[in-house]
């Protein structure tokens, strides 16, 4: 068993062994003295033949008890741990973080069942340390290793089931990294394993859930439809027999005509409906049942953003090309003061925040039929195909940054650069009057790239509706950003980058403030694997076997090497001492 | 003969000029001699008269009491010896141990001991042990004369008797210089040694090394006689047990001259000239 050291540059200390034995072996050789007779030197002459080797031993005792204390001495400074057996283990106890554990059976969740076994556990048989994981859609230790039924309830208190999943996989091999392949693993959870034959004798299984029937709302969307709002509710039986159930719409304060929908076992069925772009929210609630989490959705309006754009072109034609474009796209705002786009024909800045456009038309006169190299990765270019189309264009080369979206040959026909203060320059070479292009579906496509990229870049949220554990992406304006979540709980981000990434722990409707600027989003709960509950079971699989009571546990030893080594110079101290005459 | 020792012979006889050899009663025999002996002799010294017994000298008849009394009566004449010292050195090389006084000291104490023999009008002979016991060369002769005087035997004292012993006169005073550090049993060398003597003396010449145990740490001691070599690890309970060992053979010495009647002292080799009043402690040398 080779002990683990903490500091194993000790070891060179180690060194002193064979400096010791030197200084032995020049100091106590055997010096040559002639005596006039070994007549009185007799009973060494005895001893040497009956038990000589006792008073030879005298030396080497001395000799190997330095050499013994100093090599144990150095041990004990290397810090050395051994692995132990030890009779108990360390618990690691998985909870399943899943919204599916706030089922209510009986008047007690899933989550309150196995609550309630932990403590029975506790109060019977207590493990040395525990440690709580929890398995969300991530998984995570929840707090330090502790020791008493106090402090894990204190952490249960953490366990509030609001995930829209329960990695329990990568939670069991946290644990076992976490518990170094020896503790002893607790699942509690709402159904079955994967597999009833659990293989690993440190890993059971517990599952607190109850087959019920449940009413759920598994998909909600609301899109922007013109001066609508296009609302989708999605809602499912998932039971084994059909039911009816009423399905209860309000649009701010005002409620509007609900459904009643009889579906069958483990049917779904889908309400559309339009409403006006009112700004109002709108919430979906279903009858209360056993998992009350997925029967109301609150869905915000869309985010509606539009670019304002400034055509200065000097050429009538073409800005009147340009209007209608844009106008066809509808993602040009109303307004074009301050603009966030300005199509021009000239290479000249455009102000602080304007991405600026240059249409290139003057001299081109190269009427291309293809082939077009499209980058369809390209934000500008996506969609496009350019089938038969006739593109007339100058005979330009690819200016120095700028990443070519279409091209014809090494002739760049749309492109695009990025300065040093974020803008984008781009420059379609083009000239309608000797191409189709125009003439084309691909024509809008371009513009509606162009706006669709630009309007992505401005700052605040680019959905308002997202699903529970999903990830809300945030366009800052580099302010600091502060986001007030559903329970009200504040969370601030002094310094942002370009985007902020926001997890939805919870559902419901959160609060994103940058400067000036406010925006909502809201989380619901759809999730329609978590929400059918005719899976769920309840029982134990796998049990810890009798190997299990016996680990292997890192333990300091320095101490062990210290005393000895200590104890070694006290008996070499009494030697000495007592060689030397006791005291005399 | 290394020049160091005859260096010594010389030191020993200018030391031993300030000292005579104490001769016991009891050695009062020997030669004709210019001290008086115990029986009766030649000399002009009358001692007593006796009834003359066929075979007297006739020279000796008082024949004065004879023309008074009629009777055979002999004057006798105190008779008139010359003592002996037979000087016994241990010509082993534990004698000569390298970096000590101790072959120094031996010739030194050997030159000193004959000088004050030679004092107290005694004749002198001196015995190296080695492969056997032998004379020196010109041992009669003052000691600067003495010639091969080496100690270099791999053999002990005891050994050298057994090979050859020496032939010591009756009634002389034996003296025997040895460090005593072999095994074996004193009280047979003694016996051997005091048979006949009219006194013996040991004197037991250590250097300051044999009463000192080396410091404390790995030894590799070798004999320096038999060449054999032991490693050893000297600590506080080695050096106690090395200085009992050589409590207990000085002990088992001493033990076997009070047996024998013999008299030991034990000098260090480095602090010889000091150690000079030990000898006339057991009455072997006095002033001159």
């Amino acid at each position: 068993m080779i002990p683990f050291l903490t500091y194993p540059l000790a070891l060179i200390a180690l060194a002193s062994l064979p400096a010791l034995a030197a200084i032995y072996i020049l100091r106590n050789r055997f010096r040559r003295r002639m005596v006039s007779s070994l007549v009185l030197w007799h009973f060494q002459v005895q001893s040497k033949a009956g038990g000589a080797k006792v008073h030879r031993l005298q030396l080497p005792l001395l000799f190997f008890l330095e050499l013994l204390a100093l090599a144990l001495l150095v041990m004990a400074a290397a810090g050395p741990h051994w692995k132990l057996p030890q009779s108990a283990r360390p618990l690691m106890i998985i909870l399943d973080d899943s919204f599916s554990m706030r089922a209510v059976s009986d008047g007690v969740s899933a989550q309150g069942r196995a609550q309630a076994f932990l403590e029975k556990m506790y109060r019977q048989s207590p493990p040395p340390v525990t440690r709580l994981i929890l398995a969300g859609t991530e998984t995570h230790a929840l707090g330090s290793p502790v020791k008493s039924w106090a402090q894990v309830a204190e952490l249960l208190r953490q366990w509030r089931c609001p995930a829209p999943g329960a990695e329990l996989d990568a939670a069991i091999t946290l644990a076992a990294e976490l518990g170094k392949q020896q503790a002893n693993i607790l699942v509690l959870t709402d159904h079955r394993p994967a597999d009833d034959r659990i293989t690993n004798p440190r890993l059971e299984w517990r599952a607190f859930g109850t087959r019920l029937d449940n009413f759920a709302i598994v998909n909600a969307s609301r899109t922007a439809l013109g001066d609508q709002d296009r609302c989708l509710i999605e809602v499912a039986n998932f039971s084994d027999h059909a039911r009816s159930v009423e399905v209860k719409v309000r649009a701010g304060t005002n409620a509007l005509p609900g459904s009643s929908l009889t579906l069958a076992a483990q049917e779904s069925q889908r309400l559309v409906f339009n409403l006006p772009a009112n700004g109002q929210p709108l919430r979906v609630a279903l009858p209360g049942d056993a998992l009350t989490v997925d029967d109301q959705v609150e869905l915000l309006p869309p985010v509606r953003r539009r670019v304002r754009v400034q055509v200065a072109l000097a050429d009538a034609d073409l800005a009147a090309l340009a209007d209608r474009t844009l106008a066809a796209t509808g993602l040009r705002a109303a307004l074009s003061d301050n603009p966030e786009l300005v199509i021009h024909e000239t290479d000249t800045a455009a102000g602080s925040n304007a991405w600026s456009l240059r249409w290139v038309s003057a001299g081109a006169t190269n009427a291309f039929t293809g082939p077009f190299v499209v980058d369809t990765s390209h934000p500008l270019a996506a969609g496009v195909a350019l089938p038969g189309v006739i593109w007339a264009g100058a005979s330009l080369t690819n200016a120095p940054g700028d990443v070519p979206a279409i091209l014809a040959g090494n002739t760049p026909l749309f492109s695009a650069r990025e300065d040093a203060l974020g803008r984008r320059h781009l420059t379609l070479n083009f000239n309608p009057a000797l191409s189709t292009l125009q003439n084309t579906p691909d024509w809008p496509i371009l513009f509606w790239n162009l706006l669709s990229w630009r309007s992505a870049e401005l700052p605040g949220l680019r959905e308002s509706n997202v699903r529970l554990g999903a990830e809300v992406v945030v366009k800052t304006t580099g302010e600091p950003v502060t986001v007030t979540e559903p329970d009200g709980t504040v969370r601030s981000f002094p310094k942002a980058a370009d985007e902020l990434a926001l997890e939805t722990p919870q559902t419901g409707v959160y609060q994103v403030t940058m400067g000036a600027l406010t925006n909502h989003f809201s989380v619901n709960a759809l999730t329609a694997e978590k929400s059918d509950l005719t899976g769920c079971a309840s029982g134990h699989w796998g049990a810890w076997g009798e190997a299990a009571d016996q680990r292997l546990v890192e333990t300091p030893a320095t101490w062990v090497f210290g005393l000895l080594g200590l104890g070694l110079l006290v008996v070499h101290l009494f030697l000495l001492y007592a060689g030397k005459g006791g005291g005399r | 003969m290394d020049p160091a020792l005859r260096t010594a012979l010389r030191d020993g006889e200018q030391l031993g000029v300030r000292y005579a050899l104490q001769i016991p009663q009891v050695a009062a025999g020997g030669w004709t001699g210019s001290r008086s002996g115990r029986r009766s002799g030649s000399s002009i010294d009358f001692q007593d008269y006796r009834e003359y017994q066929p075979g007297d000298d006739l020279r000796f008849i008082d024949w004065g009491i004879y023309s008074r009394s009629d009777r055979l009566v002999v004057k006798l004449f105190r008779e008139e010896v010359t003592p002996h010292l037979d000087l016994i050195l241990d010509g082993s090389a534990s004698m000569n141990l390298p970096g000590t006084a101790k072959a120094g000291a031996v010739a030194q104490l050997a030159a000193l001991l004959a000088t004050a023999a030679a004092n107290a009008q005694c004749t002198q002979a001196v015995w190296l042990t080695g492969e056997g016991c032998q004379r020196l060369p010109n041992d009669t002769l003052p000691p600067s004369a003495w010639d091969k005087l080496e100690l270099d035997s791999r053999r002990t004292p005891e050994q050298a008797y057994d090979i050859l012993p020496p032939r010591l006169r009756r009634l002389g005073v034996r003296v025997l210089v040895s460090d005593l550090l072999w095994p074996g049993n004193p009280a047979a060398t003694l016996r051997r040694l005091r048979d006949g003597a009219a006194a013996l003396f040991v004197i037991q010449l250590l250097a300051r090394e044999d009463v000192t145990p080396p410091e404390h740490g790995n030894i590799r001691v070798a004999d320096s006689e038999t060449g054999e070599e032991s490693e050893i690890y000297i600590d506080s309970a080695v050096a106690k047990q090395y200085a009992d060992n050589l409590a207990q053979l000085q002990q088992a010495w001493d033990d076997g001259c009070r047996q024998c009647g013999a008299r030991l002292t034990t000098l260090i080799a480095e602090d010889l000239a000091a150690s000079l009043p030990a000898l006339q402690a057991v009455q072997l040398l006095t002033p001159a």
